[in-house]
């Protein structure tokens, strides 16, 4: 008789739970390609129209949210060093995004913000909501409040109050429930959701995954508890400044807070390299430190429109912006890190009943490291070029990145997929 | 390498198996990373209880290196009972990694 673990409070998330976010995220990230490339010319005019308010929450709500909601149902135990409350709520959560995002994007692209695009976003609410409930409730099962907890539930509370605005916005569109229009609140709704969402989220998550994959010695829970501090300090002398209309340079105010919070975690981060234990580190996790670090670009942009604001054209700034948060900063960071955590989650899920009776192969080989790596070419060139051609505001330019882009999806497609219908080969056992 | 036990004979031939068993997102072996604190034979019983942590509490890959754990231990004792047990104190840290394991990840 075997036993294992009978004093063990380890039962990890189940990989039903964890793998339709993943699967909906790689398909929504090949949408929102097509969907660019389909709409080139959109991003040769105002930010506001209807085929970038599609592509825009293809990529923040259907790509970088739903992955970071798969992963962290995963995470969270390891992160708050206790167990996910349900397995139900979990469910619930991507049941309600799944079916509201799609309704949300349709009625964003046919620019009809009555009650689909109402529907779409109360049903993505309710996706928020239930997760919220999950992590707190988890959070107050475990005796541990760290830092990384803390990062994350904020995180998630700042979410919240992006899609309730969001959903107060577009109510806003045909009942008149604020002041101005629904235009005005954009850029509010935005960096509550990049800022307190995004940023918190992926700090909260890197500060405790990247130093445990490097094994690393330095440990400074003081520091990350500053750029926690820095950067909610940042987001609310935002909402303070947008509110009470103060002039556009008061805005480096909080880019600077904001600014320095990044820095001192990338400082963090610096250390944690410097003092690893394991001096091979796996692509994977090289392409997630560099990618933690290009949100350095977007704050050059941003700074650049503050400062710079009536002399240029800020219309192509704030699309270079946005595109470079979206397709920049938190799609090098999941394409990065996609390659570092499912392929685990399959491992588990088609080898932990065979473990010890016979060889496995490595969770690395359940992907191609080949075209992961053609993934990383084609998306590097595609983001470059699509970049210039923002700039540029030329369509031929604008297709050529599209198309670097839409090669990215399809290869990273390729790659989850090889990894979810992974099985075990029967005469191996 | 550290391990407490009441039998050095049989710890070697435990070894031979718990060397093959790996921690799949570092690729070291368990012993080599110090994940194993004890091991008692109890001949009166037939049980082998081994006792021994992960890097991490609640590490995505703790499952199936405590079954590949038990299923090595089951390899090199099939007639006798294994009770793999958990245990966070002390905590892991990277001076539990061995000489050998520190030439690997040095590597």
């Amino acid at each position: 008789m075997i036993t294992t673990g009978s004093n063990s409070p380890i039962k990890n998330t189940s990989y039903q739970v964890v793998l339709p976010f993943y699967g909906y995220a790689a398909v929504s990230f090949l949408i929102a390609t097509l969907l660019i490339l389909s709409s080139t010319s959109a991003f040769t005019e105002h930010y506001f129209n209807p085929p970038t308010l599609a592509i825009t929450h293809t990529m923040a709500l259907g790509w970088g949210t739903m992955i970071i909601l798969g992963a962290s149902h995963q995470l969270f135990p390891v992160l708050i060093e206790g167990k996910l409350h349900s397995d139900f709520l979990a469910y619930l959560s991507f049941i309600f995004a799944s079916l509201g995002i799609p309704i949300l994007v349709y009625a964003f692209y046919k620019f009809n913000m009555g009650g689909i695009a109402l529907f779409g976003g109360t049903l993505i609410n309710l996706a928020v909501i239930s997760y919220l409930i999950n992590l707190w409730l988890s959070i107050s099962n475990t005796q541990s409040k760290n830092v990384h907890a803390i990062f994350s539930l904020t995180a998630v509370l700042w979410l919240l109050t992006t899609t309730l605005l969001g959903l107060l916005l577009v109510w806003n569109f045909t009942t008149n429930i604020f002041a101005e229009n629904s235009v005005h609140y954009l850029s509010l709704h935005a960096h509550i959701g990049i800022i307190g969402w995004f940023l918190l989220m992926i700090i909260g998550v890197g500060s405790r995954l990247i130093p445990m994959f490097l094994i690393s010695k330095y440990e400074n829970e003081k520091q990350l508890w500053w750029v926690y501090l820095l950067i909610n300090a940042g987001l609310i002398s935002f909402i303070f400044i947008f509110f009470l209309s103060l002039d556009t340079t008061i805005y480096l105010i909080p880019i600077a807070l904001i600014g320095a919070g990044v820095l001192l975690f990338g400082n963090h981060i610096y250390h944690s390299y410097a003092k690893r234990i394991r001096k091979k580190i796996d692509e994977q996790v090289q392409i997630s430190i560099l990618s933690v670090a290009m949100i350095i670009v977007p704050m050059i942009v941003l700074t650049s429109i503050v400062l710079f604001f009536t002399m240029v054209n800020s219309k192509q700034l704030v699309l270079l912006y946005g595109f470079t948060i979206f397709f920049g900063w938190i799609t090098a960071i999941i394409l990065g890190m996609t390659f570092k955590t499912m392929p685990f989650i399959i491992w588990n899920k088609v080898y932990s009943t065979k473990a010890g009776l016979g060889k496995t192969p490595n969770p690395k080989e359940l992907f191609s490291n080949k075209i992961f790596i053609a993934n990383g070419i084609t998306y590097l060139i595609g983001f470059i070029i699509f970049s210039f051609g923002i700039i540029q505001s030329n369509v031929f330019i604008l297709n050529i990145g599209a198309i670097f882009l839409l090669i990215t999806a399809v290869l990273y497609n390729f790659n989850v997929f090889k990894i979810l219908f992974h099985k075990a080969k029967s005469n191996e056992y | 390498m550290n391990i407490k036990t009441n039998n050095s004979e049989k710890l070697e031939l435990a070894l031979t198996n718990l060397y093959h068993v790996m921690d799949p997102e570092i690729d070291l072996n368990i012993i080599d990373l110090g994940l194993v604190y004890e091991i008692y034979f109890d001949e009166k019983s037939n049980n082998i209880m081994v006792e021994m942590t992960l890097t991490t509490q609640f590490c995505p890959m703790g499952e199936s290196i405590l079954e590949s754990t038990a299923q090595a231990m089951k390899q090199s004792f099939p007639e006798h009972e294994i009770h793999v047990n958990l245990a966070f104190e002390p905590p892991w840290n990277q001076s539990m990694i061995s000489e050998a394991g520190l030439n690997f990840l040095n590597s």
